[in-house]
């Protein structure tokens, strides 16, 4: 190293370490775009202003894109503090507590004591006991930065800084020590693999141009980052710009080029300007240009821009670019390495590709080599954005599990209780994972196995709120507009597939258009010209793949159950209802007064409004267009007021009347339903009304199956169940109680004796949990024990009581023996927000006293001397890595202890009672539900059906309702021959402005009764709207239904 | 011909940006953008096309395919404010297909009617473009107003930023 550099090394080290106290603001694209450029001017002012001797600096990005701007404060001696979502209005408190040396706690996000820049080391200092260290952030925990190892610590634009942490030693060490065969030979036992998407090794590819002959060579970085969803190389460029041009120039060096070129998207101005003042600073520090530090090596770089051709990220055609053309493809061979730009050998290479060689030649490829797989050794950085909570860059090793990406380090979906569906990996080129493949090792042959591809490490994360037809048409129809149009395949090709994709999510395509999607998609990939157009059709073959469920429901059902294909439903409620509920007209009417409509609107998709308004789990308000606002509407709520209304006034019958008034002529056809659950007496509702006579076989007493033996009286009262009961009565379906199917009747005899049979057994088969001492008299099944309550046979009730599980029937059956006078503990093994019960329900248990010992799985049983339960041995458990539900999975601790109780309620869930189907002869799924047509909900035996939790596995009231309504119009249809179904329906009018103005406000609450009031009795806890709450709460709605000119 | 077309305009900037990417290989992109960036209204006139064409040796046609292939270029006059809206994968999937026809709707532009890639409201104040993605993924869905990034946008943030924007006073 010359004077030069060593003096500029020393200035890096006294600004990045200086004796002042220091702070930097992380200013990347990503930054600014949160004020990181305010927050900094606002710093440089009080400063100013208060002639504070404080060192002010600009730094890169450090990945965390969720928490910026983040700011690094340091106080010499003393570990680097990261401070994340600062704001301007935080400025002058960091300030003024800077002078007493405390930070307020709000604003830390981690330390950092000691920094490993692998070029280099920075210690900070020892401090801060009560912060974690940035290792112990979820977000950073598993990752390694190699690539990102200066990102966010140095001045991106100070060669200075970048020299003091190693930057250019790598170079120094190849140009003094190496020979170019060597440099190379280290790259190829590195095996360090193409970071652009197709993964080939570079080592190979350099040796290619190394022994290409040429008079003059040159090297390329690909800095094209068109792969929407992806912006690691801009990150890398913008935080470390010196990192890639010492891996150029260690390129150039070992390939013998002299001459070298970033073409760079013209999208990312900044990383532009970084670039160029990098470029300039090597070479006035005499690392760019003739003799580069006194040897004879020389090399250059210039900038070439892009202009927003997708396309250009394909070598040929980014060659074409740069020599002044349109960038089309070329075809191969030659490859570039034998005539490339300008016809000249030429390599290309992507930005972390590069960025990767300092590394390999500083740390050696023995040490690289540690990092990752035996296949793909190295880290990868990963754009990890879409539906997850901690969006930003992250740096893996090669070879972990997508769940650790998506669960542990982006922290799950980020909106309540949503399930993520998805991850579209690698952009255009790439394509969608299901979650129950998240188990796969992110590498490059593992992705490429199921049809994905590792592309240039974009993560788009998608959720149940995202449609798979759609994600599919959208990367379509960027590639069509992107395609250079030079062959037919490609142009032609994708044009015609968009056009199909149309018709799907217009609800116009066909089931045998989905076998022409994938044949057209098949000969893109096969007869396209370059690899832009052979790996374009990837988005449709893998949705088609993994989502073909959802074409077909576009197809068959005109149902976009993601709420994205518009042309398929009006507003997003009546989208999410299981029932398809007309939520706007009813809250409409009620805002217009018009009671009786409303409800009678509600009733005629919904059977029991006063019950479901009750203990819905409100599909309708995951998908809130008011939610963008403040809260969802409580539109569940709004029904259950309605019908409440209508009954305590007694004007229901009116309405029953017209029903009844209404029902269809007589057909003469006979119906057996086995089950008087919410799928069975949704479905009578509709048959009967169709004309058929409809008789209902319950094993019970009563009619309401779940909703009388399983949901306690707190949650919905009988008097309100009975009451909606009426109806079916009144409609003339014929109840013929306490008969068992397998036991009383058989299907064989009912098929005899009817026209059509459906089953809707519901799901009540316990899981059996096999633990020692599980045989005690006191240990009870939790739906037994709900089951026993509502019989009123004796129960008898301990003093503490455990009860083992983690669902609704589990916080059940505890908050029902907490109403007995029990002591009550529910015991789970994974965390509480693992828990499937419904959250509402687990806070109302916390509020009543309800103990909860998370991570704690049964072991044993333990019974006193005679024979009665006495306590519950667990064995506590602990958070593990995530599987595929996006859960942690318990992993025992060793530790055991006993938990005391007398009495034991066994919720370890539910399922169908398959062996029953299977002994009636009904053919079983995998999962031992009845096997049926996902649209005829015919089972395959003649005559006979299937609906609600028998189909779909335990499932929620509203869903085993909304099956049950179309299984009734596929009754209908196969009885008759033609398509009634839409009889039964009616359209009201009603005011269709959308509100004026909006005002924010928070969901109406409705009363509750308190919680001293509850111990002892069952009664109702929620009271439900008054008449004006429930007005208000209506025109909270924005009615997203109106579609403006313009939308659709 | 169309009298626009062979409309007299001063060639000297533009000639100042040829001279200085003269033996460059790939100067005619960089010609071509810098030559947009200093026409008013940030556009290409066919007359700038035509003289670009003649001054630095090259066939008008190539010219012409390389204006229309990348999508930097602007062969129409650009409104007073570029709003751009970011179609990238983040932001479809946080929804910025909404944002896009909402813009277009609050702004009174058909684009129904058209095949374009941007729209400019008639009185020159507005164009709306998209792009493929400002690579602000982890800030989705974004847009930009002027090269100025708004993050985590919503259809009511849009609607109390355009508000502020048409409430600016044209620019004469």
């Amino acid at each position: 190293m010359n004077e030069l550099l060593n003096s500029l090394t020393i200035q890096g080290r006294e600004s990045l370490s200086p004796k002042t106290v220091s702070i930097a603001v992380g200013m990347g694209t990503c930054g600014i775009g949160n004020g990181a450029d305010q927050l900094y001017d606002a710093f440089a002012k009080a400063i100013e202003e208060k002639k504070l001797a404080i060192s002010l600096r600009k730094v890169g990005c450090m990945g965390y894109c969720a928490a910026e701007p983040l700011v690094n404060v340091y106080i010499p001696g003393k570990p680097l503090l990261v401070l994340h979502r600062v704001m301007k209005r935080d400025v002058s408190v960091i300030l003024r507590s800077l002078e007493k040396q405390s930070i307020p706690k709000r604003l830390i996000l981690c330390k950092i004591s000691c920094w490993d820049h692998h070029s280099s080391i920075s210690t900070f200092g020892e401090g801060y006991p009560d912060v974690i260290e940035w290792n112990e952030v979820a977000f950073f925990r598993r990752q390694k930065k190699m690539i990102l190892r200066n990102a966010g610590l140095i001045d991106p634009e100070s060669i200075a800084e970048s020299l003091a942490v190693g930057g250019y030693s790598a170079f120094f060490k190849a140009v003094t020590t190496m020979k170019s065969e060597q440099v190379i030979d280290e790259v190829k036992t590195a095996k360090l693999r193409g970071r652009g998407g197709a993964g080939f090794s570079t080592g190979i590819k350099w040796e290619l141009l190394r022994k290409a002959s040429g008079d003059k060579k040159y090297i390329i970085c690909n800095a094209d980052e068109g792969d929407p969803g992806a912006y690691m190389n801009r990150n890398e460029i913008e935080s470390d710009p010196h990192s890639l041009i010492e891996g150029m120039l260690i390129g150039a060096y070992a390939m013998g080029a002299s001459e070298g070129i970033i073409y760079i998207r013209a999208e990312y101005p900044l990383a532009v300007e970084r670039l160029t003042k990098a470029i300039d600073q090597a070479r006035s520090a005499g690392l760019l240009g003739k003799e580069i530090s006194g040897t004879s090596f020389r090399f250059d770089l210039s900038i070439v821009k892009g202009a927003g051709a997708f396309v250009c990220g394909e070598e040929t055609s980014l060659m074409a670019s740069i020599e002044g053309f349109s960038g089309r493809a070329r075809p191969r061979p030659p490859f570039p390495a034998q005539k490339g730009y300008l016809g000249y050998p030429t390599n290309i290479n992507n930005v972390e590709t590069w960025c990767n060689v300092p590394i390999i030649i500083g740390k050696g490829s023995a040490w690289f080599i540690k990092t990752g797989t035996d296949k793909s050794p190295g880290t990868k950085v990963f754009s990890l954005v879409g539906k997850v909570k901690n969006t930003g860059l992250v740096e893996l090793p090669l070879g972990e599990p997508l769940s650790t990406l998506v669960y542990e380090i982006g922290g799950g979906a980020p909106g309540r209780e949503k399930r993520i569906k998805a991850v579209q990996s690698g952009g255009p080129s790439g394509g969608c994972i299901p979650a129950d493949k998240f188990d796969t090792p992110v590498d490059y042959e593992s992705l490429a196995e199921i049809g994905a591809i590792m592309g240039s490490g974009g993560m788009v994360v998608l959720d149940q709120d995202n449609c798979m037809v759609d994600t599919a048409r959208y990367f379509i129809e960027f590639t069509r507009n992107e395609s250079c149009g030079k062959c037919v395949p490609c142009r032609e090709g994708l044009a015609q597939e968009l056009e199909l994709l149309n018709r799907i999510v217009q609800g116009t395509g066909t089931e045998e258009e989905l076998e022409l999607m994938e044949r057209l998609g098949q000969s893109i990939s096969d007869s396209a010209l370059c690899g832009f157009g052979q790996t374009a059709p990837n988005p449709v073959l893998t949705t088609l793949k993994y989502f073909r469920k959802e074409y077909e429901e576009h197809i068959h059902r005109k149902h976009c159950s993601g709420g994205i294909c518009e042309a398929l439903f009006d507003a997003l409620c009546v989208n999410s209802c299981p029932m398809h509920m007309n939520i706007p007209a009813y809250l409409e009417m009620l805002k217009e007064n018009r009671l009786e409509e409303a409800f009678e609107s509600t009733i005629r998709d919904n059977p029991l409004p006063g019950t479901i308004g009750r203990i819905c789990h409100f599909h309708c308000q995951m998908r809130c267009r008011r939610e963008t606002v403040d809260e969802p509407v409580h539109q569940g709520e709004i029904h259950r007021y309605l019908a409440d209304t209508m009954y305590k006034m007694g004007r229901e019958q009116q309405i029953y009347d017209i029903l009844i008034k209404e029902k269809l002529p007589a057909t003469g056809k006979k119906i057996a339903i086995v089950g008087a659950g919410p799928a069975g007496l949704t479905a009578a509702f509709y048959l009967v009304r169709l004309g058929h006579e409809v008789v209902i076989y319950d094993a019970n007493p009563k009619a309401g199956g779940v909703l009388r033996y399983g949901i306690p009286a707190y949650r919905l009262p009988r008097e309100i169940l009975d009451k909606e009961l009426q109806l079916f009565k009144k409609l003339q379906v014929k109840f013929i109680f306490n008969k068992r199917l397998g036991t009383d009747i058989h299907l064989e005899q009912l098929k005899a004796q009817y026209d059509a049979v459906l089953l809707a057994i519901g799901a009540y088969e316990h899981i059996d949990l096999s633990i020692p001492g599980a045989e005690l008299k006191q240990v009870v099944q939790g739906t037994e024990f709900l089951d026993n309550l509502e019989k009123k046979r004796p129960v008898k009730v301990g003093k503490h009581v455990v009860i083992i599980g983690g669902g609704n029937v589990a916080i059940d059956a505890a908050r029902s023996l907490w109403r007995l006078g029990a002591s009550v503990t529910v015991v789970y093994r994974r965390s509480k927000d693992a828990m499937p019960a419904n959250k509402l329900e687990i806070e109302e248990a916390e509020a009543e006293g309800i103990k909860f010992v998370f991570f704690a799985a049964p072991l044993s049983i333990k019974a006193d001397r005679k024979q009665s339960v006495r306590a519950l041995e667990i064995m506590e458990m602990e958070g593990g890595t995530f599987d595929t539900s996006g859960r942690r999975r318990p992993v025992e601790t060793g530790k055991t202890r006993d938990i005391e109780c007398d009495m034991i309620v066994i919720a370890a869930g539910e399922k169908v009672d398959s062996g029953l189907l299977e002994r009636q002869k009904v053919a079983t799924t995998k999962r031992g539900t009845a096997c049926v047509d996902s649209y005829t909900y015919h089972t395959g035996t003649d005559k006979v059906y299937g609906a609600g939790d028998t189909v779909s596995g335990p499932s929620t009231a509203a869903e085993a309702m909304g099956l049950a309504r179309e299984a009734a119009a596929s009754i209908d249809v196969d009885l008759m021959g033609i398509k009634r179904f839409d009889k039964l329906f009616k359209e009201f009018s009603f005011s269709h402005e959308p509100p004026k103005e909006i005002v924010m406000t928070k969901q109406t609450t409705t009363r509750h009764l308190d919680v001293d009031s509850r111990k002892g009795n069952f009664e109702e806890i929620n009271k439900g709207y008054m008449g004006d709450q429930a007005r208000i709460e209506a025109t909270r709605c924005l009615r997203c239904d109106i579609r403006l000119a313009g939308r659709g | 011909m169309d009298a626009t077309k062979t409309l007299h305009f001063d060639s000297e900037p533009y000639d100042a940006i040829i001279n200085a990417n003269k033996n460059n290989p790939g100067a005619l992109l960089t010609v071509l953008e810098e030559a947009q960036k200093i026409t008013p209204h940030q556009y290409l006139p066919e007359p700038v096309l035509r003289h670009i064409a003649e001054r630095m040796n090259v066939p008008l046609s190539r010219i012409n395919s390389i204006v229309t292939f990348y999508s930097f270029f602007n062969l129409k006059p650009q409104g007073d404010h570029t709003i751009t809206v970011c179609r990238g994968t983040a932001c479809h999937t946080r929804g910025s297909k909404t944002l896009l026809e909402d813009v277009l709707l609050k702004l009174g532009i058909d684009a129904k009617s058209t095949n374009a890639s941007s729209f400019t409201t008639d009185d020159m104040r507005f164009t709306v473009r998209t792009v493929a993605c400002f690579g602000q993924c982890a800030l989705a869905p974004v847009i930009a107003v002027d090269e100025v990034i708004y993050s985590n946008m919503t259809s009511e943030k849009l609607e109390a930023l355009l508000k502020k924007l048409t409430a600016r006073r044209p620019k004469s």
